[in-house]
């Protein structure tokens, strides 16, 4: 071991005062520069739009004779049009009983009664807002996605498992992936596939795929050696390593995979809808262009219900054991709801149903000869339930989900969200207005415009550049204050300064109130189990939600504009901020909460003193998650008033003016990998 | 005269030549510049790398078993590891039936791990997510025996160990002990020439472990198997061992039968582990008789034979004031065994 001299420690005087010396610096430099300088200048426009809208229609041109279309991409493209028009054909093709009856007993199978009754009541309110065909076209759609996702994540895991230099170059590619918001995988791909359901599922797919990887990766990674020795002694090929031990050794981490994928997949089905996907994204999209909110609340809950019933369809599946015949759960226990008098009855009941349930499973084993098919009982009685349905279909001819049946809410809906408008705009508390248009006005007039100001007409854009370069500095050293100094020059070079801006004045105001909200929120749950225990399911519930549907009720009461995109932000982003801070308070550890007991420290004092200190790497790793969530939010805002970066990757979408949308991605790129840099460093260096 | 070569005699084995590994970013290069006179620790200090297994060299017989022992980290599960490949050595060679197990592709070190060597894990390397009976039959299954052929040997294999009844449990819900079982079962059930065992009884209790030793010498005897087992318990080496070695630093300090090691142990280092050896056990009366006196009439005095152990003779010697006769297998005289020397062997 090599033991190197200890770099001196720099005087402290200069190290505290160091950054104070800077802001004064940089202040002194911005009342310095003449106003001229205050705009990135025009000229240093690296100008690409017109190169890359020249590529696209060069594309769009010659697709037929350009090999790469012609060979890789156009059949990849047929081949997952035919896929997402089998998947579709074959779920609208389901007559709507039989299609009920597979989601409730999968439910049941998957997760007992609870999620076989939300596995019922999912679809059927699907069905009530007359979304049946838009919920299966979306559902065809994530099959297709999360397929293709396995297919594609399981083997580059097992690959990048397998060998340290593909995982060393797989893996900063799926960190940058992970730090991008949503949005920006769609302009690539329009590049090489256009407008259309295609895409929309390529997009999907791209965003969808990196957890599989991970986590198959991870979960082989973490396979016991002892067990993969015992194997090698035993003379086990490469592949019987791999399908006897390894695979089904990961198997918990490969469905976390499959879970996350699935959820990663919904999450992008409004975004994808802005590139052709159908489904219930584009009825949310539609029904908030035109403003239809009740319409597009009504969309964005199913979406929700989907996501919740798929989430704990997949969680179920990596609970799914089918090896325990030995032993069956002999209960001669009622639930306690039941009373005694009805006890035996129900236990009777109970059997005669358990018997009736194992009934083809016997037969059908016994007809193969004496083979026990116990374990195969379930997925036995919902194919035998299913293929019932599908006869009896051919007698009545079910078809699509009765449209008798409707049970709106978009008039009751939208009738509330005027009443609120008018009602809650401004209620007059004594002297004071309070209301959604005071708080509104607030946030817009004293903290955004003030804050957009400052940025695009009063800094001049070097102090930007240079103030980057130093918090980067002052997280990471000189390396990362390179990266984020020349990145925000960048920014300025893509042209898209004033966007930038305008979103960056979004993100620092939304932040602020995330952290607001968030860290005290998740001091108190971790001082507080009750807090905790009402806190959980609600921050669940929050983190499965698809990112736009959050604009949905917000819109609702504040309208469109900046302040509903900030306001859905902090609702999107505030889960892991809680939740990695009261994970990270709980974690410090025993001894040292004991040792500062033991000198009489008060709650507060060990709170402030040992706690939160000891758990700032956690808390710092929260407002790094919150921050990339919160961008990706302000983004998607763009699209509903919010302007700025959004607003021109959207509108470069919608228009087919490709460079726009490629300059505004790069810029969203350059924002997030320099955000998620500075954190992560901050977060590092308080280790 | 014709010489017979030694091997076509009695073919070894086992034979390990100069064995080294060293672990470490360079081990090849580290090897070569190891020097006799520097010590492992040295090595480390200078260059980073672990001397595992340092120029370790010795033969195992047909049906013998070869015990290792030596403190933690000296290297004996590195060695027993090396003989089976799991970790390639960085120097040396490992002759089983005169091939070198090291010079093997991978398609034929398969079929070595398959066919000839299996190997019983410290760590018991059991397979958490198949039940015992899968786990015992794995060596069969590798190989591609038959479902019901293979499941038939794992569950006699199951039952020569004693967990008849646990065959669909999973390993999390087994005991430690049982466990160790398990991995001797699986071991077993793949019927090798030669078996490692690396602490295979170290989380039995004391009856078990007397009986799976009992178990061991019984297949010793009938199956002629050829072991090489690891273990820190010396009674448990002086019963199972035909040849006992012990390590330090990687390297062997000594190797002889249970009787040389506890009459002349080489050092301080071995001298502790035999120390508390049951000495009437392993000493025999050829080791310790003296040359017969002159005059001596050996007409009428009690014999004992030359390779019994002296817990058998002392019976013969209390009852009789005289020295006691020694005679081979043929009858004819080679000493006599007197009081005095008898207890100076005992107590030491
Ligand atoms: N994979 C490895 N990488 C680096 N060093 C190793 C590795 N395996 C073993 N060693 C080192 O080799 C030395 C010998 O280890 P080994 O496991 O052979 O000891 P042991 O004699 O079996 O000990 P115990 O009785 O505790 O099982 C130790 O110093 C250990 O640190
Ligand atoms: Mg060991």
């Amino acid at each position: 071991m090599t033991s190197r001299a200890l770099p001196l420690p720099a005087p402290p005087l200069l190290k505290r005062f160091a950054p104070l010396a800077v802001g004064l610096g940089l202040a002194a430099l911005a009342l310095a520069l003449p106003a001229g300088w205050r705009e990135f200048p025009a000229a240093w426009n690296l100008g690409l739009r017109a190169p890359i809208d020249q590529l696209q229609s060069t594309i769009v041109a010659n697709r037929e004779t350009i090999p790469l279309f012609q060979y890789f991409f156009d059949p990849l493209s047929a081949f997952i049009d035919w896929g997402l028009r089998l998947a579709e054909n074959l779920l609208l093709a389901l007559p709507w009983p039989a299609a009920l009856a597979f989601s409730t007993i999968t439910g049941y199978l998957l997760g007992g009664p609870a999620l076989a009754a939300l596995s019922l009541i999912g679809p059927v309110i699907m069905g009530l807002f007359g979304l049946w065909e838009p919920s299966l076209q979306t559902l065809a759609l994530m099959i297709v996605a999360v397929v293709l996702s396995v297919a594609i994540g399981l083997p580059l895991g097992v690959l990048s498992a397998s060998s340290d230099r593909v995982d060393r170059v797989v893996r900063p590619i799926l960190d940058g992936m992970q730090t991008m918001p949503t949005f920006v995988y769609l302009i690539p791909v329009v590049v090489f596939f256009g407008i259309a359901r295609v895409p929309a599922v390529v997009a999907t797919l791209v965003y969808a795929v990196p957890p599989m990887i991970r986590l198959t990766n991870l979960g082989l990674r973490q396979v016991s050696p002892p067990a993969i020795e015992a194997a090698r002694a035993f003379g086990a090929t490469r592949w019987q390593l791999l399908f006897q031990v390894q695979l089904p050794l990961a198997l918990p981490a490969i469905m976390a995979g499959v879970n996350q994928t699935i959820m990663m997949a919904l999450s992008m089905v409004v975004i994808a809808a802005l590139i052709g996907a159908g489904g219930l994204g584009r009825q949310v999209l539609v029904s908030l262009q035109r403003l239809q909110v009740g319409q597009a609340l009504e969309a964005g809950l199913a979406i929700v219900l989907l996501a919740i019933v798929l989430d704990r369809w997949s969680e179920g599946l990596s609970r799914l054991d089918f090896s325990d015949t030995a032993r069956e759960p002999v209960k001669a226990l009622a639930p306690r709801w039941v009373p005694a008098r009805w006890e035996s009855a129900w236990l009777t009941a109970a059997l005669a149903l358990r018997r009736l349930a194992a009934g083809p499973a016997h037969i059908l084993g016994t007809l193969l000869g004496g083979r026990d098919l116990r374990r195969f009982a379930g997925v036995l009685n919902l194919a035998l339930v299913v293929a019932a349905l599908l006869l009896l279909d051919l007698l009545v001819h079910f078809g699509t989900f009765p449209s008798a049946w409707r049970w709106y809410w978009r008039e009751p809906t939208d009738a509330l969200v005027r009443w609120m408008r008018d009602n809650l705009f401004e209620i007059p508390v004594g002297g004071l207005l309070i209301g959604t248009g005071p708080v509104s006005d607030f946030i817009v007039i004293y903290m955004l415009n003030p804050l957009r100001t400052l940025f695009t007409e009063v800094l001049p854009w070097p102090v930007t550049v240079l103030g980057a370069a130093a918090l980067g500095a002052w997280a990471g050293g000189w390396r990362l204050s390179a990266f984020a100094g020349l990145g925000v020059f960048a920014v300025g070079l893509l042209g898209m300064w004033p966007f930038a801006m305008d979103t960056l004045s979004q993100i620092l105001v939304t932040m602020f109130f995330t952290v607001l909200a968030a860290v005290p929120l998740g001091i108190w749950s971790s001082q507080n189990d009750t807090v905790r225990e009402v806190l959980r399911p609600i921050l669940d519930f929050l983190q499965t939600i698809p990112s736009f549907v959050f604009l949905v009720p917000v819109i609702m009461l504040f309208n469109i504009g900046r302040v509903p995109g900030l306001i859905a932000a902090v609702l999107y982003a505030i889960a892991p901020g809680i939740k990695l801070t009261d994970l990270g308070i709980r974690a410090v550890a025993g001894e040292a909460v004991e040792a500062a007991r033991a000198f009489g420290s008060t709650r507060g004092q060990m709170l402030a003193k040992v706690q939160v200190p000891m758990a700032l790497p956690s808390i710092l790793l929260g407002i790094n998650q919150m921050i990339m969530m919160v961008l990706a939010m302000v983004v998607i805002a763009g699209m509903v008033g919010g302007a700025g970066l959004g607003l021109e990757a959207v509108n470069g979408l919608a228009r087919s003016e490709t460079g726009r949308g490629v300059e505004a991605g790069l810029a969203i790129v350059l924002l997030a990998v320099i955000m998620d840099r500075i954190t992560q460093a901050w977060a590092a260096r308080s280790q | 005269m014709t010489v017979v070569p030694a091997t076509e005699q009695r073919p070894t084995k086992i034979a390990c030549r100069d064995v080294w590994k060293v672990f470490g970013r360079q081990p090849e290069r580290v090897v070569e510049r190891i020097t006799p006179d520097q010590t492992s620790a040295q090595v480390l200090e200078q260059t980073g790398h672990v001397v595992a297994v340092r120029g370790v060299s010795f033969e195992v017989q047909p049906g013998e078993t070869f015990v290792v022992m030596g403190l933690s980290g000296s290297g004996k599960s590195t060695l027993i590891r090396c003989m089976c490949r799991l970790t390639d050595p960085t120097r040396g060679e490992i002759l089983v039936d005169g091939q070198d197990v090291l010079k093997l592709a991978e398609p034929a070190l398969r079929e070595v791990r398959r066919r000839k060597i299996s190997m019983v894990f410290q760590n018991f390397g059991l397979f958490p997510h198949r039940r015992v009976i899968e786990n015992v039959a794995y060596g069969l299954e590798v190989r591609g025996a038959p479902r019901a052929e293979r499941l038939a040997r794992a569950q006699q294999m199951i039952e020569l160990v004693g967990l008849a009844g646990w065959e669909q449990h999973f390993p999390k819900q087994l005991s430690g002990g049982m466990q160790q079982r398990v991995g001797l079962a699986r071991a077993l059930a793949v019927d090798p020439e030669v078996i490692l065992f690396d602490e295979p009884f170290s989380a039995l209790d004391p009856l078990i472990r007397r009986e799976m030793q009992d178990e061991l010498l019984r297949l010793q005897a009938d199956m002629h198997k050829t072991s090489v087992f690891i273990t820190h318990d010396f009674a448990e080496a002086l019963k199972l061992g035909d040849h006992i070695a012990i390590m330090r630093n990687g390297q062997f300090v000594q190797v002889g039968t249970p009787e040389e090691l506890v009459l002349n142990p080489a050092n301080d280092y071995v001298a502790a582990f035999t120390k508390d050896a049951p000495r009437a056990k392993v000493v025999s009366a050829a080791a310790v008789m003296l040359p017969c006196p002159p005059g001596f009439d050996p007409a009428g005095q009690p014999a004992a034979r030359a390779d019994a152990k002296l817990e058998d003779c002392l019976p013969m010697i209390a009852a009789h004031d005289g020295p006691v006769c020694v005679r081979d297998e043929a009858g004819a005289l080679l000493g006599v065994l007197d009081r005095l020397s008898v207890m100076k062997a005992l107590i030491v």
